[in-house]
C-alpha cells in the first residue's frame, strides 16, 4: 500500500448509522483527496452503504480507491463493487491477541477471490487467504500462513521471511512443491482423500502434511 | 448491416492443438447455417488459415494493405468457393508484427463488424504481442485444448490473461479426444480438464484421421464429409454457439459402445 494514501477511519461507538455518516462528512470536508482509503474498523457495511459513502465522497470532491476493514461483510461488499479491499484482522480483542502470542504476526491478511491460474503469482506481506483453486504452474507466497479454500495444485511458500511456524492449509493439498521458511518439499503423489482439509507445517525439521482439525490449529 | 456481431477469439496458448482447424470448420459450419462469417487470420508470423480453407491462390490483398489504406476491405476479403457466406481476411506479411498495435486490430475488426454476423479470430500460439493484439479486438473467446498436461497448463495461463482483460464468456473446446484412451485412463479425462480450467465446455472434438486429409486438401471437414466424427463435433459446436441445446457426447459411452458392438459382431460370426 502506498504511504501517501490518506486513510479515513470511520469510528463509531454506538453503531449508529447516521452518526458515522455525519462523521465521514465532517472528515471529508477538510480533506479533498483523490487517494482515499476508508478504514471502517469492525463495522458491517452493505453494498448500499458503500455506494452511499462513494456518493458522499464525490460530493466533497474526493475519490475513494479502496476499503479496509476487519468485517468480512464490508470486504465482500466493497469487493463486489470493484474496490480494492483489504481484510484486516483486529488486534484489539482479547481473543485474537491470544492467538498472536501463540502463533504468528497476524498483521494483515490478503484476501483473494477466484482461481489463481498458471503463470500467475500472488504474494502477501502478511497472511494469504484464497477463495478458489491454485492451479498447477501458479505460485502463491506469504510471510505468514496460507489458507486456501479450494485445491492447491501449484507452488505455495509460507513464511517467506523465515518463519518456520507458518502453515499451509487447503481443502485439497496436492501441490507441485511446498515451501515453508527455508524448507522445500515435493508434493505427495497419491490421490487425496475426499472431503479432508489438510495442513502442511514443519515438524522436526521436515515438512509434514496432516489432516486439518480446527482444534489443532493453535498447537 | 449486422448490429449484434459476435467477435470470437479462438486461442489456446500452446501451438498445434487445433485452433486454425477449429476456426476453419466453425467458419464453414456457421456459414452453412446462413450466417455471414468472417475468419480473420491473426497469426501474422505463421499464417495458414488460408491453406486450410483452400484459398491461398486467391489472395490478392491482405490485412496489411487494408491497414495501410492501399485497398478497401472488400478487396482484401476472400470469399470461400463453395460457402459464399464465409470470407477470409488473410494475414499480412510477418514484418507487420514490428508495427502492428492492438488499436490496428481493433480497427480491422470494427470494419468487419459492419458486414458480418460472426467474426472469428484465429489467434497465434503463445501469449506475446500477437496474442495481445488479437485479444484487444475480441469480445468473447473459445479456448482450445487437448487432453494433455502441457496443453491444459498453457490454456490455463491464457484463461488467466483473458479474465484480466475482461473477455467473456470464455468457453472451452476439448480437441483430439480419444474415447478408448480416456476409457482406459491413459489420457486426461474430461473432468480432469474442466476441474483445472473451470470453464463451461462448449464441445468435444473426437480424434479423426480425416482431419489430416482435409487439411492437406484445403477442404475443411465440415464442407463435405459430414459423416466423419470430427465434422459432427464441429457442427455441434457451431450450433451450441448459436444457443441450441445439444447434449455433449460421452466419450466413455462412445468407446464402450464400439466395444460392445464389436463383441456382438464377433459372437454372431463365431456361432
Amino acid at each position: 500500500m502506498n504511504s501517501n494514501n490518506q486513510k479515513i477511519i470511520i469510528n463509531i461507538d454506538d453503531r449508529n448509522y447516521t452518526n458515522w455518516k455525519i462523521d465521514l462528512k465532517n472528515k471529508l470536508k477538510t480533506l479533498r483527496s483523490n487517494n482515499l482509503e476508508i478504514d471502517s474498523k469492525n463495522i458491517d457495511l452493505s453494498c448500499k452503504d458503500i455506494s452511499e459513502i462513494i456518493e458522499i465522497a464525490n460530493h466533497y470532491d474526493s475519490k475513494i480507491i479502496g476499503f479496509c476493514s476487519s468485517s468480512p461483510k464490508t470486504i465482500v461488499s466493497s469487493q463486489s463493487l470493484g474496490y480494492k479491499s483489504q481484510f484486516i484482522i483486529e488486534n484489539s480483542s482479547q481473543n485474537t491477541s491470544e492467538i498472536n502470542k501463540k502463533n504468528l504476526t497476524f498483521a494483515k491478511t490478503h484476501f483473494h477471490q477466484g482461481t489463481v491460474r498458471s503463470g500467475e503469482y500472488l504474494e502477501s506481506p502478511g497472511n494469504l487467504l484464497i477463495l478458489g483453486d491454485v492451479n498447477p504452474g501458479a505460485k502463491v507466497s506469504a510471510e505468514g500462513n496460507i489458507i486456501i479454500w479450494g485445491k492447491l495444485l501449484g507452488i505455495a511458500h509460507a513464511g517467506t521471511n523465515g518463519n518456520s511456524k507458518a502453515t499451509i492449509s487447503a481443502l485439497q493439498l496436492r501441490p507441485v512443491q511446498l515451501r515453508i521458511a527455508k524448507k522445500i518439499a515435493r508434493g505427495p503423489k497419491d490421490k487425496p482423500k475426499f472431503g479432508h482439509a489438510e495442513q502442511a507445517k514443519i515438524d522436526s525439521e521436515e515438512i509434514i502434511i496432516s489432516p486439518l482439525f480446527t482444534t489443532q490449529v493453535d498447537d | 448491416m449486422a448490429t449484434d456481431t459476435r467477435v470470437i477469439l479462438i486461442c489456446s496458448g500452446k501451438g498445434g492443438v487445433g485452433k486454425t482447424t477449429l476456426t476453419a470448420n466453425l467458419g464453414i459450419s456457421l456459414a452453412r447455417q446462413g450466417l455471414t462469417t468472417a475468419v480473420l487470420d491473426a497469426d501474422f508470423g505463421l499464417r495458414n488459415l488460408d491453406l486450410l480453407l483452400g484459398l491461398e491462390n486467391r489472395i490478392v490483398y491482405t490485412a496489411q494493405e487494408v491497414l495501410e489504406e492501399e485497398c478497401r476491405l472488400d478487396q482484401a476479403l476472400v470469399k470461400h468457393k463453395q460457402e459464399s457466406n464465409l470470407s477470409l481476411l488473410p494475414a499480412g506479411n510477418p514484418r507487420m508484427l514490428d508495427w502492428l498495435k492492438p488499436d490496428d486490430m481493433k480497427r480491422i475488426v470494427d470494419m468487419l463488424k459492419e458486414q458480418f454476423n460472426y467474426v472469428l479470430i484465429d489467434c497465434p500460439a503463445g501469449v506475446e504481442d500477437g496474442f495481445k493484439n488479437a485479444m484487444a479486438a475480441s469480445q468473447e473467446a473459445i479456448v482450445v485444448t487437448n487432453p494433455e498436461v502441457s496443453a491444459v497448463r498453457d490454456a490455463d495461463r491464457v484463461i488467466g490473461l483473458l479474465n484480466t482483460n475482461s473477455i467473456k464468456p470464455v468457453q472451452l473446446v476439448l480437441n483430439r479426444v480419444r474415447p478408448k484412451m480416456m476409457a482406459n485412463q491413459e489420457m486426461l479425462s474430461i473432468e480432469d480438464v474442466t476441474d483445472i480450467l473451470a470453464l463451461p465446455l462448449l464441445g468435444l472434438v473426437l480424434e479423426d484421421e480425416q482431419v489430416i486429409v482435409s487439411t492437406n486438401r484445403g477442404e475443411p471437414l465440415t464442407l463435405n464429409s459430414v459423416n466423419s466424427p470430427a465434422a459432427k463435433c464441429y457442427l455441434n459446436i457451431a450450433k451450441r454457439l448459436q444457443g441450441e441445446n445439444i447434449p455433449l457426447i460421452d466419450p466413455l459411452e462412445e468407446s464402450s459402445g464400439f466395444g460392445a458392438k464389436f463383441r456382438r459382431l464377433m459372437q454372431t460370426k463365431i456361432f
